[in-house]
């Protein structure tokens, strides 16, 4: 099986980017209009991170083509990656960050995210400059703790009465967990095949929880 | 003691409130709306900046306000939005 899959990587990595693309596609378009309607920061940052999320994986399947500046492509995927995990942990903070309201006309465009731009390109530049992805990860790895955490509590206080919360933790301890698999990859396994396929895999479950969750609780 | 109303709550309520007397006069939801005269004119000038709600002036000068397409949306929407918010915990 295992032959199988790194026989056709390239095929299955079409499919991979095209899933996780779609799934990022429908969740913006979704909380877009949901947005639209109730101007929460909360839909706002979650639909930017997904916004993010797509543009990152799209940008790293053109890493594979060799006629595009490789190094350039690079820097831009980590950003975007980097990018939306920070909204996505924001969207999760907001509500205790910002006590009065800013009323910012723009969400990609406003003090407090050129902060999280600031610190995205940081990253994404030493890791280039270093030719690793060390930063990203445990910057990554950091993000998702503290987001695991955080959903944890969420599930604790109100898991019974809202159940989706219970799948948002699994996807935010999951997200951990692929961040983890990926750096013990990158910095001892050589980026064994077994390890990555594994990041894939929980990638792919972790985006599919994530649609399932905004399409059964976007249902009328 | 009673639990303060979330944002979008209170413009659910007002929404509401016009809705159900197709139209209102602004002392009558003032009233209806629980809020204070400030507060009340900062909802009342985001709804009708966002286009939820409309000002009708009538020939004797008597205002009021009736509920739009987009307020209507928005209502009907309100339980789809706030399910997202808190099973996202956002």
């Amino acid at each position: 099986m295992l032959e199988w899959i790194i026989e056709n990587k390239e095929i299955l990595k079409f499919f991979y980017t095209f899933i996780i693309a779609t799934v990022c596609a429908v969740i913006v378009i979704k909380t877009d209009r949901l947005f639209g309607l109730s101007s929460h920061q909360g839909i706002r940052y979650l639909r930017n991170a997904f916004l993010f999320y797509g543009v990152g994986f799209i940008i790293r399947s053109l890493l594979e083509i060799q006629s595009f500046p490789y190094r350039l492509l690079s820097i831009l995927f980590e950003f975007f990656l980097i990018m939306a995990g920070f909204f996505l942990l924001y969207s999760l903070l907001w509500k205790r960050i910002e006590t009065a309201p800013k009323n910012y006309t723009s969400s990609l465009f406003n003090p407090r995210v050129f902060l999280f731009y600031s610190l995205a390109l940081v990253i994404s530049l030493i890791d280039n400059l270093w030719r690793t992805y060390v930063f990203m990860f445990f910057s990554q790895i950091m993000l998702f703790t503290f987001a695991s955490v955080i959903s944890f509590k969420n599930y604790m206080n109100n898991g019974k009465k809202h159940t989706f919360l219970k799948f948002y933790f699994a996807a935010m301890f999951l997200s951990l967990s692929a961040w983890t698999l990926n750096a013990l990859a990158a910095l001892f396994f050589q980026w064994n095949q077994t390890f990555v396929m594994g990041v894939y895999a929980i990638n792919l479950v972790i985006f599919l929880l994530f649609l399932y969750g905004v399409i059964k609780v976007t249902k009328k | 003691m009673a639990r303060k109303r979330e944002r979008l709550e209170v413009i659910k309520d007002i929404l509401e409130s016009i809705r159900s007397s197709r139209n209102i006069k602004p002392t009558r939801l003032l009233y209806s709306s629980n809020l204070s005269p400030q507060m009340f004119k900062e909802y009342i000038n985001e709804l009708l900046s966002k286009n939820f709600i409309s000002l009708e002036i009538d020939d004797k000068e008597k205002k009021t306000f009736s509920l739009t397409k987009k307020g209507q949306d928005f209502l009907q929407e309100y339980r789809v939005i706030e399910n997202l918010i808190e099973n996202f915990g956002l």
